[in-house]
């Protein structure tokens, strides 16, 4: 019992003692941007493996090759996978991490704690968030100019979005029946693409769930469902496939939207815009 | 005797005791039926809606009634029927007070099952398959069980021997929900576990509703030779009745009716516990009167929590399996006390 | 009309707990299956009612194999009393005896006018008429076992096969059992039963079957079959004998026999 204790002691010290080391042998970066960029959640690996040269990607979330869920699957492909653990990304001995707001807060600390240059990404509430997020991660991979072009494209589709013309209503519906809350960038979408939020009317703060019953009765004209065919199964996506939404398909009131484009905010806002706005007409016309 | 009554009714309270209380219970399984019906979490006229669906007019609330409220409804009856008669039969079958199919550990052993064949995507091809491995799991953890109860031992070792079932049940299912590729798998295990009723189909209703029922019909078929079964095996046998097709019958009817709710609901606890107790009494204490009340008395049960989980407003919902342990928990601790108190 | 054994051998966990035993049961007759413990006299008792199936010969009821019966019919002609355990259930003393007679029931359907007639019938014989509406765990054991023999009885079977039915009785209650088992067994019915207490078997008994270490020791009439020879060399005991005040002769167990200073169990012949 002892000398198992006294073996755990010994393999924590070594263990402190290599991460600082490694701290302490770090250089601030060259200039040109950080060579080790670390990011640790899916919406840091999306603007991450769009604004950065591939060979400056040390490792992004197992989340980004997931072909269903991530928008830079493709991108990723061939970059080494973290769990988001913090023993993962110390051994990578990165010069940029990149987190979210909700990453785990005790990873977050010990990273800070080290001394690892760390950027925590907030969750941006509309278009001028996006923007700034954009930028903000371009500056700090050394790509500023990447980050303007990408916010010119991202306005330039914008502009080509023609909204519709009568404000239909519309309630999108995510794994879960979760949906975009009041107030939201997803709100700001919706309303950039000229339709009304039902969720806002749905009574009390929608964050969460929407109860299938009321997603029903809200008679919305527009319901926003991913209808594509799950990878693997869950409770969570075959939800979506409920015989209820399935009869409101045949009444014509869905649009298939991909799930994955409402996950993150980066250039695919834009994208789901030009979708919002396209059923709209489409609806609108019959 | 007294005085003179038609002949074919009895005086008897062996007889009419028993049937007046299936109809009492039956009576308030359809009463809870239509307030399960009534109350959501949107309201719309129901009756209005009802009138839609009969004359066929596909307006929203004839399609929320149909496709939401009215599966809900059903599968809390049905899903509670087949834990009350299981519960009743369980413990005619094996003489305990404590047997059910949750402590026993069936009904986590079916929603691993359940879980292997969902999220393995075999559901994806074949919807039978789902209530199929519920079933399946739930078999093996019955068979288990009475190969247990077979060796003799005390109800202390059975009671054991389904703990140890439950614990491992619950956690290849997690294990299994943590391989799954789907990110969202590994938070489902709550569903699993605790069992929730939430946003059913019309087509789950289909999907176990036949199996259900012939477990049921098969676990009845046991009645009478579980009130043979209080004197002992030696005596049931001379009795005239094949315990081996009596254990059969009840193994594969356990199997089929809490596999395939479980399959569809997720492992809902202490209803098959509970409600045997409360009825025992109302029939005299026999085991073969006492499963048509359980089976009746576990829907009205599963309602009641259903609706009060409704009534609640809690977002996101309570899970029904939350509120039958909260009663059924302390139930089972008094009952436990009691054992002991006298000395079995 | 009769319960006849062949050459009968059982054989149970690998050992050999009766052999070769031919017995012939005629009903109208009580019967008393006597021997020291482990003789094997359940076992034969068991294998009478068809529970247990016999390694070598056969058993046979009216004439055709037992085991070619359905259970239905057998159990509606062969009526067992084994001790055990009580309901565990607190059942009514009532519903306890009405279990016997499950054996005669229809398909769907509770219990009718004969049924009932039987049930109280069976509770007058063993005088637990009086508790018919108590619960079984308020029962004393000997109230207990005379509500499992009335449910023994109220199956009304031409046989009766009963496993120590008076183990657990009080003197009276005995002696009131014992009467009643003959007078069923005049009545028509064939009446087996198990007894340790050689004194009463000898009394009421018309016959007496001794088993011993799993073999036929002695068949006939209590003052044939129960020779002081025999007591000795099966039980292990001398008697007494005399005569009750109404001339009837008994047997009273008085004193071991010879020098027998361990107590042997026949079933472990060949412990120390």
């Amino acid at each position: 019992m002892a000398r198992r204790s006294g073996f755990a002691v010994l393999t924590m010290m070594l263990a402190v003692s290599q991460i600082w080391s490694i701290a302490a042998g770090m250089a601030a970066p060259a200039s040109g941007g950080p060579r080790h960029v670390v990011s640790m959640n899916l919406c840091a690996d999306e603007l991450v493996l769009r604004l950065a040269d591939r060979d400056q990607v040390a490792a992004v979330t197992y989340l980004a090759h997931d072909p269903r869920g991530s928008t830079v699957a493709r991108e990723a492909m061939g970059i080494a996978v973290t769990r988001g653990l913090s023993e993962e990304i110390v051994a990578l001995r990165p010069d940029l991490v990149v987190a979210g707001a909700f990453t785990t807060r005790t990873t977050v600390g010990l990273l800070k704690r080290v001394g690892f240059p760390l950027l925590e990404l907030g969750v941006p509430n509309d278009f001028e968030g996006v923007r700034a997020q954009i930028r903000t991660v371009a500056a700090a991979l050394g790509h500023p100019a990447r980050g303007e072009a990408m916010v010119a494209d991202l306005d330039a589709r914008l502009a080509r979005v023609m909204p519709a013309a009568k404000p239909l209503r519309a309630l999108v519906m995510r794994p879960n029946a979760f949906t975009v809350a009041p107030g939201s960038l997803g709100d700001a979408v919706i309303r950039a693409a000229g339709l009304a939020n039902v969720a806002a009317e749905l009574g009390r703060d929608r964050f969460g769930q929407v109860p299938l019953e009321a997603a029903a009765l809200a008679d919305a004209d527009l319901i926003v469902l991913d209808e594509g065919e799950p990878g693997a199964p869950s409770l969570a996506d075959a939800l979506l496939h409920h015989p209820v939404l399935d009869a409101l398909r045949r009444q014509g009131r869905t649009v298939s939207i991909p799930n994955r484009l409402w996950t993150c905010p980066g250039p695919q806002v834009a994208e789901v815009v030009a979708l919002l706005a396209a059923a709209a007409h489409q609806r609108a016309a019959r | 005797m007294n005085a003179p009554l038609p002949p074919p009714m009895r005086v008897d309270r062996a007889v009419v005791g028993p049937r007046a209380v299936v109809w009492i219970l039956g009576l308030l399984v359809l009463v809870l039926t239509v307030a399960s019906i009534a109350v959501g979490y949107a309201p719309f006229d129901v009756p209005a809606a009802a009138g839609d669906l009969i004359a066929g007019r596909t307006t929203l609330p004839a399609l929320v009634l149909w496709e939401l409220r009215l599966p809900r409804a059903l599968l809390g009856g049905l899903v509670g029927f087949s834990l009350g008669l299981t519960g009743a039969a369980m413990q005619g079958y094996l003489r305990n007070p404590l047997a059910d199919p949750g402590i026993l550990g069936i009904s986590s052993a079916a929603a691993l099952g359940a879980v292997g064949v969902f999220y393995g995507g075999f559901a994806a091809s074949l919807s039978l398959a789902l209530p199929l491995g519920g079933i399946a799991g739930a078999a093996v953890a019955a068979l288990a069980l009475n190969l247990v109860a077979a060796r003799g031992g005390t109800t202390l070792g059975l009671i054991l021997a389904g703990v140890a079932l439950s614990s491992l049940a619950g956690a290849m299912t997690a294990l299994a929900l943590n391989l799954s590729p789907n990110p969202y798998a590994a938070l489902e295990i709550v569903f699993w576990v605790m069992g929730s009723l939430a946003d059913r189909s019309m087509d789950h209703v289909w999907l176990c509703l036949p199996l259900m029922a012939l477990g049921w019909g098969l676990m009845l078929s046991t009645a009478r030779a579980l009130d043979a079964l209080t004197l002992g095996e030696d005596t049931a046998t001379s009795l005239g009745f094949h315990l081996v097709s009596v254990r059969l019958r009840l193994v594969t009817g356990a199997a089929l009716a809490v596999g395939s709710g479980v399959a569809v609901s997720g492992a809902i606890g202490f209803v098959g516990l509970v409600v045997p107790h409360l009825v025992r009494p109302m029939v005299g204490a026999r085991p073969g009167a006492s499963l048509w009340p359980s089976g009746l008395a576990g829907a009205a049960l599963m309602l009641a929590a259903d609706l009060g989980v409704r009534l609640l407003a809690m977002r996101p919902e309570l899970k029904l399996g939350v509120v039958t342990a909260l009663v059924g928990a302390p139930f089972l601790i008094v009952l436990l006390l009691r054992e002991r108190g006298r000395g079995a | 009309m009769s319960l006849t054994i062949a050459a009968l051998d059982v054989r149970l966990g690998g050992r050999a707990i009766l052999s070769d035993i031919t017995l012939s049961l005629e009903r109208g007759t009580l019967v008393g299956l006597v021997g020291p413990n482990g003789a094997g006299k359940t076992t034969l008792l068991r294998t009478l009612a068809g529970s247990v199936a016999p390694s070598k010969g056969r058993v046979d009821l009216d004439g055709m194999p037992l085991k070619g019966i359905s259970r239905d019919t057998r159990a509606k002609r062969i009526a067992v009393f084994f001790q055990g355990a009580g309901a565990g259930w607190p059942m009514r003393v009532r519903d306890i005896v009405a279990l016997g007679r499950l054996p005669h029931r229809r398909a769907f359907g509770g219990l009718d006018g004969a049924d009932h007639a039987a049930i109280d019938r069976a509770m007058a014989r063993t005088d637990v008429t009086r508790f018919a509406e108590r619960t079984e765990p308020t029962l004393s054991t000997g109230e207990r076992m005379r509500v499992l023999l009335a449910r023994a009885l109220a199956v009304e079977a031409e046989w009766l096969l009963a496993d120590e039915p008076i183990t657990a009785l009080d003197p009276a209650h005995q002696l009131d059992a014992m009467t009643m088992l003959r007078s069923v067994a005049l009545a028509g019915t064939g009446v087996v039963a198990v007894l340790h207490d050689i004194t009463l078997a000898a009394r009421f008994c018309d016959r007496i079957v001794v088993l011993g270490a799993g073999r036929l020791v002695a068949d006939g009439r209590p003052d044939v079959a129960l020779t002081d020879r025999l007591l000795a060399d099966a039980f292990g005991v001398t008697a007494c004998r005399g005569a009750g005040p109404d001339g009837t002769a008994y047997i009273l167990p008085w004193s071991r026999s010879g020098p027998h200073p361990e107590d042997i169990d026949a079933a472990f012949p060949h412990q120390p």
